[in-house]
């Protein structure tokens, strides 16, 4: 799961390249010539592209962590086995990211230790708590059938190593949805008081899902270097609304209601009212909404959400107490498995 | 349930298949946090076979018992599971802990497992030789674990050998009957002594590989523990963390 709609929009991209080498280099994109590691690139473009990877591995691994803490309390035994395999899944999902972003010149060990010191970040929606087994649920169908959303459109982008990962992830990520949608539809055809869990879980999620996406891109947003070299292909809004029109329908088929709520600091719904705007337009085939709460995005990503501090604790525990096993393994200088 | 709890046979099988869910179900809580990436997909990997061998095992009980296997594994009280002492102890996110853990057992399920699927009852022996080409696998990675981190500096050598310090005194108990009424043969196919002799050589040559030392006798048959549902404290929290959903609405699906 994941998805690096957001960390792509960097103002301070300093174009300094040979005018006909970038020019050759633009043309083969506009060819939809795959660019290759070895192949000549602007330093921005590797700069964004590291960026973008680096930010998604790191997504990956955080994103392992809230479901992760689940699977002890798994409530049948296939459950237990599919949600482990979906974590394992997102961490294989880092570790291949990682790949694609040490080639292009970060090592590993440097990428984690950004990671724990806060030197880089991850999706924000990793945030958020997951306070009933509903949550992972909808973890899995709503952020995890955003991220397809996302990545789908990744995988049509212009850097080779990183367009073959999503087509990788994409398949595994299908399973995920899969899934998380079974999870979501037998809770609705059980209890009243799985459905209620379910509502609020949802209540949680809805807006982190439409938030996913990150907020509207510059109306020039076409031609700056993330969409201008295919990083990014799609408009944030673009993907909110295909996203809406997806998964609305769908939360009302099954017997959930879609609201606009408050939520305290912990992350909780404090209030939750109809959404007064979900509607289908049959003219456009567009389902309108409200949007979610971008005050709340920009405190969230600035480091003072509900679980910003869990997360990041967890996962530097984790780097801390392997140090003793990657320095008796490799020096601490590489981080590889033992010899087959 | 009752039925099950009373014959012999399902508390040998029950025996390997609770040592399964229990080390699957510690191990998996890792999921995501082990020192190197591609060892946390390996670890993760292994502790989804212990989950299937688990539940392979249940299933074979259930069909001769007619039980639901999420029953089984997760609606007992625990003093009716049969794991044993060591597949419980926390490893408190300790590597060491962890591999040696692990290694342990698996080498123990390894036997456990060849001497399954030489049983005739049904098709448990079949279940059993399937499930011997993933085990097998467990204890090759575990064993270069071993070695790797046995010899890979004085940190990791000392890390390791005080994991085998601590979990030593309780290995032997991983041979306890299940039921006191069982004679060794029955508990075993071939005997306790004799699995233990075996297990006992085998893991000797990768101690050695290792430069590491384990001192592990074969308790007394009379000696009580897991196997016979006297679990330490902390597996009923365990159990409880395992019930948790489930029980929130046993009788629901979930």
């Amino acid at each position: 799961m994941s998805g690096a709609a957001n960390p792509v929009s960097p103002p301070d991209i300093t174009i300094t390249a040979d005018p006909e080498k970038l020019a050759a280099f633009e043309q083969r994109i506009a060819d939809g010539i795959l660019i290759e590691p070895g192949d000549w690139m602007p330093d921005s473009y590797r700069t964004l592209m590291l960026r973008m990877a680096e930010h998604h591995a790191n997504s990956e691994i955080i994103g392992a962590l809230p479901e992760g803490e689940w699977i002890t309390r798994a409530p049948s035994m296939l459950r237990k086995l599919a949600l482990t395999a979906k974590v394992q899944d997102e961490v294989g999902h880092g570790q291949m990211l990682y790949r694609v972003s040490q080639e292009l010149g970060k090592s590993r060990d440097d990428m984690l230790r950004d990671l724990v010191t806060g030197v880089t970040k991850y999706h924000n929606c990793f945030n958020y708590p997951c306070p009933t087994w509903a949550d992972i649920a909808m973890v899995q169908w709503l952020i995890d059938g955003a991220a397809i959303m996302n990545q789908k459109t990744l995988a049509d982008g212009a850097y080779g190593p990183y367009v073959r990962t999503m087509n990788r992830i994409n398949m595994e990520e299908a399973f995920h949805f899969k899934s998380g949608e079974d999870m979501v539809l037998t809770l609705m055809s059980g209890t009243k008081g799985q459905k209620a869990m379910t509502q609020e879980a949802f209540d949680r999620w809805w807006p982190i899902s439409l938030a996913f996406f990150g907020p509207a891109d510059k109306p020039n947003c076409e031609e700056l270097p993330p969409m201008k070299w295919r990083l990014k292909i799609e408009r944030n809004d673009s993907l909110r609304r295909r996203f809406v029109n997806r998964f609305a329908p769908a939360a009302i088929d099954l017997g959930l209601i879609i609201n606009v709520v408050t939520k305290n600091e912990q992350g909780f719904v404090t209030s939750a009212k109809p959404d007064e705007a979900i509607a289908l337009d049959k003219s456009t085939g567009d389902w309108s909404f409200t949007q979610p709460d971008w005050d709340e995005f920009w405190r969230v990503i600035r480091g003072n959400g509900p679980c910003n501090a869990h997360r990041l604790a967890l996962r530097r525990f984790s780097y801390d107490q392997g140090a003793w096993v990657r320095r008796a393994i490799g020096d601490g200088a590489v981080a590889t498995p033992p010899a087959a | 349930m009752q039925n099950m709890l009373a014959d012999q046979l399902a508390n040998i099988v029950l025996m390997h298949a609770d040592d399964k869910l229990m080390l699957g179900h510690i191990q998996s809580d890792w999921t995501g946090l082990a020192p190197i990436l591609e060892e946390d997909i390996a670890a993760s990997a292994m502790a989804q076979d212990d989950l299937s061998h688990a539940l392979v095992l249940y299933e074979f009980l259930g069909e001769r018992f007619k039980l639901d296997p999420d029953a089984i594994a997760f609606d007992r009280d625990p003093c009716d599971y049969r794991c044993c002492d060591l597949v419980t102890i926390p490893d408190e996110f300790d590597w060491a802990t962890s591999v040696v853990k692990r290694w342990l057992t698996a080498t123990f399920s390894q036997l456990g497992l060849h001497r399954l699927a030489t049983m005739t009852e049904g098709d448990l022996g079949d279940r059993a030789k399937r499930l011997l080409d993933e085990q097998t696998i467990q204890v090759t990675h575990l064993n270069r674990w071993m070695t790797r981190l046995g010899r890979g500096s004085i940190e990791s050598h000392d890390r390791m050998q005080a994991a085998l310090d601590r979990l030593s005194s309780s290995a032997g108990m991983m041979f306890e009957p299940p039921d006191a009424t069982l004679t060794e043969d029955e508990s075993f196919c071939c005997g306790r002594d004799e699995l233990f002799t075996e297990w006992a050589k085998g893991i000797g040559i990768t101690l050695d590989a290792a430069g590491l030392s384990a001192t592990i006798t074969l308790p007394d048959r009379s000696t009580g523990g897991g196997r016979r549902g006297e679990h330490a404290p902390h597996f009923i929290d365990q159990h409880a963390e395992l019930t948790e959903v489930r029980h929130s609405d046993p009788a629901t699906s979930w």
